[in-house]
């Protein structure tokens, strides 16, 4: 039996009907038509399906729409306007941080949250921190590059997310 | 020859040797980009396959429940589709049927039975839970032995024993180099299996057009060209009624470079039914059902002078393919590949080589990155080593003394491969120079405070590239990828659009083909276009795989716009009115003195204004153009690795401190693609070496079916990989090209196992098989002190 | 990957969940954090008909600083134990354990109830409790019990739990000031599960020790003799023979490298102890 929930996503408020069963990632994606959401894995390990759930990251794919009633999402299509993420997508192109971009909207939303909490993280804290977010593309370097370079814009500029 | 280091900063020059950053990373970024998930087809169902949950089995039946009757459909439903043979050409070759949907029998754990459809995946694969298949069992062909076994039950029934092929390569005498050689050196190898795991998994959309009257398919593939025709070859029906569309594609690897029974079992089945399906293939199908990489077996004896000069090899290469065999590659692709460059970068004159390909009761063997480089580099690398240590020598100087020197170039190797260009020696040189070699040693002679043993490991390798159509008649394949194409256009306003019959999956090809246009146009790289992936869009291309889409395509692109530049400046010269020879291409522009005329000028006189054209001149911009190598045998790239381990003799553990790579793949388009790529590879082959694998149980079951149980590397898994350029122009290729995409694969498995050995030394113990898991690493330590103990 | 239909029940309380457990008979499951639960549904590993969901019961999610223990609510998160939003008692070591866990958006939802809940012997939080000697406080139709860390789990993914109970809350006592503790884990890959754990806790002002090796293929395993061993002194092989020998003799058929794997971890997990 559908459940209603009411959610902010991206900014607008929406209500809908959804199936206990229906993931997050899939209510973004099939009902909400935001496909910037990637499944990589549907059990919570690869994490290119991470997305902002009232304000830390989380996993889409394992987070239940259902449980969500009057959450606020924010994927990496509410981050278009936003300044901070503005600087690391310009990092990820500038250091090559991205390959085939299947996993790149969850590093970016996993590279913000971690600019956010630990803007002086060094190379091993950078990598400690990304290691939930799997990358079959890059071997990881021009992501730590791009993630070093735009924390470092973003404090110089006195900026953070 | 030059050592460039990757001009990344400050470089404005966007034509070959720059590194302009890329077209199509802003889709990506802004989470735009398009995969097949994402496309949605109007009153499109999803298709969950029903997939056999055991190894070996008769069907007897399959009871559908009453309320899903007409949503499951078998076999029969789509028996006009003909099944997929790859056969090879080789002599004794067995040929097997692969159906799009199994007929009576099922011949490993993910075999597909039927397709069910719902309006959700979800409700999908409640149907498909509800199904239930009544099995006659066989018995499960579980490993090499068992499918070798003198009675062992046979996986087709119509063959003579569990064998798709055997070939060899003889050259020389080995019977007599292994009587009179003063060292021979024994060494038996293994390699796990595992899966390729793009991030995307694999997926089809298939709807009819009605309008154009031709069937659509959306394929996560990296050859939509290719698949056209076999798909219509399959279903009978004309290439001109088919549409195949590579969307963005999540990576690929060689995993989406087959014809696979989805993508036939989708099209046949949304054909039949008149409706639109979609099928994204889950994780746990992609590492039960999709292609699978390695899982070789090596016996190996090399025949060596004093000096660790090694004058001949005798090689066993035994591959588990799996039970089917793929289109186009057959299931011998992997083994005969790996016997095929087994010499290396090696001057080895005398060589016997053995390839058996396997049939058992497991997903299909199919290209992986490296595909059998990584097991012949694995196997050669390692017995150099051993070679090395049985005559008291470092093996990096009995590397670099036995390998093929520059002066012998072109060199044809013992396995009839005709090595164009390089210096391999001196690329070993610099790899182990940049590891610091001697501080690596001397570090190993103090005790470590935290005990971990240091090692150090090196591989090299020779990698056969953007090979075309000599290589590929040679390996008697349905399909020969001699060329590609390119056609360049430009639009009335100014921008060049490049058709081309690769595919783009984060290669970057969308800004390194733009950058070849840029060399011979002088057009800034913003304003091309490149545009790939869709049958209906390029002209007919072979696709990305193989190493070969930048020399392929890039050749292409360089000559249709070779003919284009000419066209312009006859065009600019004409509406500058200067003469023809004294105009020159620059920034977009036609360029005259201080004078200059942009292109968007010259393409509204060539399309909307040929008043303007010079005499004679036709109206339009546009060329389409073939490429193919001027020798078709490959370009040959090389590379050494170097890596530092240290092993944790406690856990087991292993730790990189340090990577190098040196590699030469010719002249480099854009050295910051090219070093990614190389670190990608890496990170790869490093998964390979020490995280990744799928054992099967005696039931034939795979024992790793998601990411809790299997493993890729992370960002803390893959170190800061050091990466050296040597640039030897290949002088087969437009510009010197080489392919490497493939290259930073190929190594790692055989330079970490080195590391881990050498590490392990001083406890006389030693590693074989890849994964190199702390089990084994424990297993190795304690049998060796087991040794000691019995002593 | 998806999950069989089930029906959702969101409880307003503690008693309503373990009403609607009841309502279940079996096949009613209690969703956390989710961020195990969720991928056993998705896997559809997980046969049940009502997920209960009891993240909007508030009580839930807070901490509570007592005199002698702190009382953390099930829903407080690894995250918050990692950010140190909520009191500890345990001298840093639940905020270290905290920040090993998977990953941090896994950290972000992922509850200590919900981990206890299910037992995975490579899990990060049964270990830790059964070092720090915590306790579980469990909610039945019948009403509370508690019961401590060490006798709630039986095996690999067994408890103590009844089918309609749930664990409400977690209370660790607070430790000695004057104690160390040493943590040491080995897992494949950072954030992956353990494939051998230990926490030591010394306190060499009161002559005691404790020594905890976990991811042993059931109930972590509490290693008194070793413990005693070192603080008589002994160190070295002669401490990983006493280890290793006690190892064995809990029955659990470990392989011999896993037997090396878990010597090794346990003396690490002392040392680590002792040197602070």
């Amino acid at each position: 039996m559908k459940v209603t929930i009411s959610l902010t996503v991206n900014g607008a408020q929406i209500r809908r009907d959804v199936e206990p069963r229906t993931s997050l990632a899939d209510f973004l994606r099939e009902e909400l038509r935001l496909t910037a959401t990637h499944l990589g894995c549907e059990h919570g390990v690869c994490g290119a399906c991470t997305v902002m759930v009232d304000g830390a990251p989380a996993r889409a794919c394992i987070a239940l729409a259902v449980s969500l009633d009057g959450a606020e999402i924010r994927t990496v299509e509410g981050f278009a306007e936003d300044a901070a993420m503005g600087v690391i997508k310009e990092a990820f192109h500038q250091e090559h941080g991205l390959q085939c971009g299947f996993c790149t909207p969850g590093m970016l939303i996993s590279a913000r949250d971690l600019i956010a909490r630990h803007p002086e993280a060094d190379d091993v804290g950078i990598r400690r921190a990304m290691s939930g977010n799997l990358c079959r593309c890059t071997g990881y370097q021009g992501i730590v590059r791009s993630i070093k370079s735009a924390a470092r814009q973003l404090s110089s500029q006195g900026k953070q997310p | 020859m030059s050592a460039a280091s990757a001009p990344i900063d400050g470089d404005n020059r966007q034509g070959i040797g720059s590194s302009p950053r890329r077209n199509e990373d802003r889709r990506f970024l802004d989470g735009k980009g398009e995969y097949v998930a994402d496309i949605r087809v109007p009153g499109m169902s999803e298709a969950v396959f029903l997939r056999s949950p055991i190894a070996h089995g008769r069907i007897r039946s399959v009871e559908v429940p009453p309320e899903h009757q007409g949503k499951v459909f078998f076999a029969a439903d789509i028996a006009f589709a003909k099944p997929i043979v790859a056969a090879s050409a080789a002599p004794n070759f067995q040929r097997s049927d692969y159906p799009p949907l199994a007929v009576d029998k099922v011949r490993f754990v993910g075999d597909i039975v039927a397709i069910c459809i719902a309006p959700t995946r979800a409700e999908a694969e409640d149907i498909a839970q509800a199904c239930v298949i009544d099995f006659e069992e066989l018995p499960p062909i579980w490993d090499i032995d068992v499918a070798l076994a003198p009675d062992a039950p046979l996986i087709h029934d119509h063959w003579t024993n569990n064998l798709y092929v055997e070939t060899r390569i003889e050259t020389g005498d080995i019977e007599a180099a292994r009587k009179s050689a003063p060292v021979t050196v024994r060494k038996s190898l293994r390699m796990g299996r595992h899966a390729g795991v793009s991030l995307e998994c694999r997926g089809v959309v298939a709807h009819y057009d009605r309008r154009l009257d031709e069937l659509v398919i959306y394929s996560s593939t990296q050859f939509p060209h290719v698949i056209r025709s076999i798909l219509a070859e399959c279903l009978g029906v004309s290439e001109g009624k088919l549409r195949v569309i590579a969307p963005d594609v999540g990576g690929g690897f060689g995993i989406k470079n087959n014809f696979n029974p989805e993508e036939l079992a989708i099209a046949a089945l949304s054909l039949k039914l008149g409706q639109p399906l979609r099928w994204i293939e889950d994780r746990r199908e992609h590492l039960i059902a999709s292609p699978h990489a390695r899982e070789h077996r090596y016996e190996l004896t090399a025949y060596a002078d004093q000096s660790g000069r090694v004058l001949a090899l005798d090689a066993v290469v035994v591959v588990d393919a799996g039970a089917y065999s793929v289109w186009p590659w057959t299931a011998s692709m992997e083994a005969g590949m790996s016997a095929g460059i087994m010499t290396g970068p090696y001057d080895i004159p005398i060589y016997r080589g053995v390839a058996r390909t396997v049939c058992t009761n497991k997903s299909p063997m199919g290209p992986y990155r490296g595909v059998g480089r990584s097991g012949a580099c694995f196997a050669i690398e390692t017995l150099i080593d051993e070679v090395a240590r049985s005559v008291g020598r470092d093996p990096i100087d009995v590397r670099i003394e036995n390998m093929v020197r520059p002066e012998s170039m072109p060199y044809r190797s013992a396995t009839h491969k005709l090595y164009d260009s390089g210096d391999y020696p001196e690329c070993a040189r610099r790899t182990a120079e940049a590891i610091d070699v001697a501080a690596i040693r001397k570090r190993q002679t103090e005790v470590s405070p935290d005990g971990r043993l240091i090692g150090l490991g090196m591989a090299s390798y020779t990698e056969q590239t953007a090979h075309g159509t000599a290589e590929w008649v040679a390996r008697g394949l349905p399909v020969v990828f001699g060329y590609e194409p390119a056609l360049a256009r430009f639009t009335p306003d100014g921008k060049l659009v490049l058709f081309v019959g690769i595919q783009n999956h984060g290669q970057g090809l969308e800004t390194t083909l733009a950058q070849v246009a840029n060399q011979e146009l002088a057009i800034p790289v913003a304003d091309v276009i490149v545009r790939h992936g869709d049958s209906s869009v390029s002209p007919y291309g072979m696709g990305t795989f193989a190493s070969r889409s930048m020399t392929m395509a890039g050749g292409a692109v360089s000559a249709a716009c070779a003919q284009l530049a000419e066209k312009i400046r006859r065009i600019g010269a004409h509406l500058l009115q200067a003469p023809r020879d004294e105009v020159h291409l620059a920034d977009g522009r036609v360029h005259f003195g201080t004078q200059s005329v942009a292109f968007k000028d010259v393409c509204q006189a060539a399309f909307l204004h040929p008043e303007r054209l010079p005499e004679g001149e036709d109206p339009a911009l546009e060329v389409n153009a073939v490429y193919q190598p001027g020798r078709s045998t490959g370009a040959f790239s090389y590379a050494t690795h170097a890596c530092v381990v240290a092993v944790d003799p406690g856990t087991g553990h292993t730790e990189i401190l340090d990577y190098v790579v040196c590699h030469d793949c010719g002249t480099m388009v854009n050295p910051m693609i090219v070093e990614a790529q190389v670190v990608g590879g890496v990170a790869q082959g490093l998964g390979t070496a020490l995280y990744e694998e799928i054992p099967y149980d005696e039931n034939g079951q795979p024992l790793a079916s998601t990411f809790l149980d299997y493993m890729i590397p992370g960002a803390t898994e893959v170190p800061d990989v050091r990466v050296l350029h040597m640039e030897t122009p290949s002088p087969h290729t437009r510009f010197g090209i080489k392919g490497m995409g493939e290259g930073g694969a190929i190594a790692p498995p055989a330079a970490v196992l080195n590391a881990v050995n050498d590490a392990l030394r001083s406890l006389n113990a030693a590693v074989t098989e890849t994964p190199v898991t702390p089990e084994r690493i424990l297993d190795a330590i304690a049998s060796s002190a087991g040794q000691r103990v019995s002593a | 990957m998806k999950p069989a239909p089930f029906s959702y029940h969101r409880a307003t309380s503690v008693d309503d969940a373990v009403a609607a457990l009841t309502q279940g008979a079996g096949m009613a499951r209690i969703l956390a954090g989710g961020q195990s639960l969720v991928p056993m549904l998705n896997l559809r590993l997980a046969p049940l008909d009502t997920v209960i969901d009891i993240s909007r019961v508030d009580s839930l999610r807070q901490a509570h600083d007592d005199a002698d223990s702190v009382r953390y609510g099930a829903l407080v998160t690894h995250a918050a134990f990692e950010d140190r939003r909520v009191p500890d008692g345990s001298n840093g070591l639940m905020p270290f354990v905290a920040g090993q866990i998977a990953y941090r958006a896994v950290r972000n939802r992922g509850t200590i109830g919900g981990s206890l809940a299910l037992a995975d012997p490579a899990a990060d939080w049964l270990t830790t409790l059964v070092a720090l000697e915590g306790k579980l406080l469990i909610a039945g139709p019948e009403g509370r019990r508690a019961v401590a860390a060490a006798d709630f789990v039986i095996g690999s993914y067994l408890t103590d739990l009844a089918e309609n109970e749930m664990i409400e809350a977690v209370v660790v006592p607070r430790r000695s000031a004057t104690e160390r503790w040493g943590h040491y884990k080995v897992a494949r890959k950072t954030g992956e599960y353990a494939e051998s754990m230990a926490i030591a806790l010394v306190d060499k002002a009161r002559n005691y020790a404790r020594l905890v090796v976990g991811a042993t293929d059931g109930a972590p395993l509490v290693l008194e003799q070793a413990a005693q061993a070192f603080l008589d002194g002994r160190t070295d092989d002669a401490l990983r023979v006493v280890i290793r020998d006690e190892l064995l003799a809990a029955g659990r058929e470990f392989s011999a490298a896993r037997l090396t794997m878990h010597t090794t971890v346990a003396m690490r997990g002392l040392k680590g102890a002792a040197a602070k």
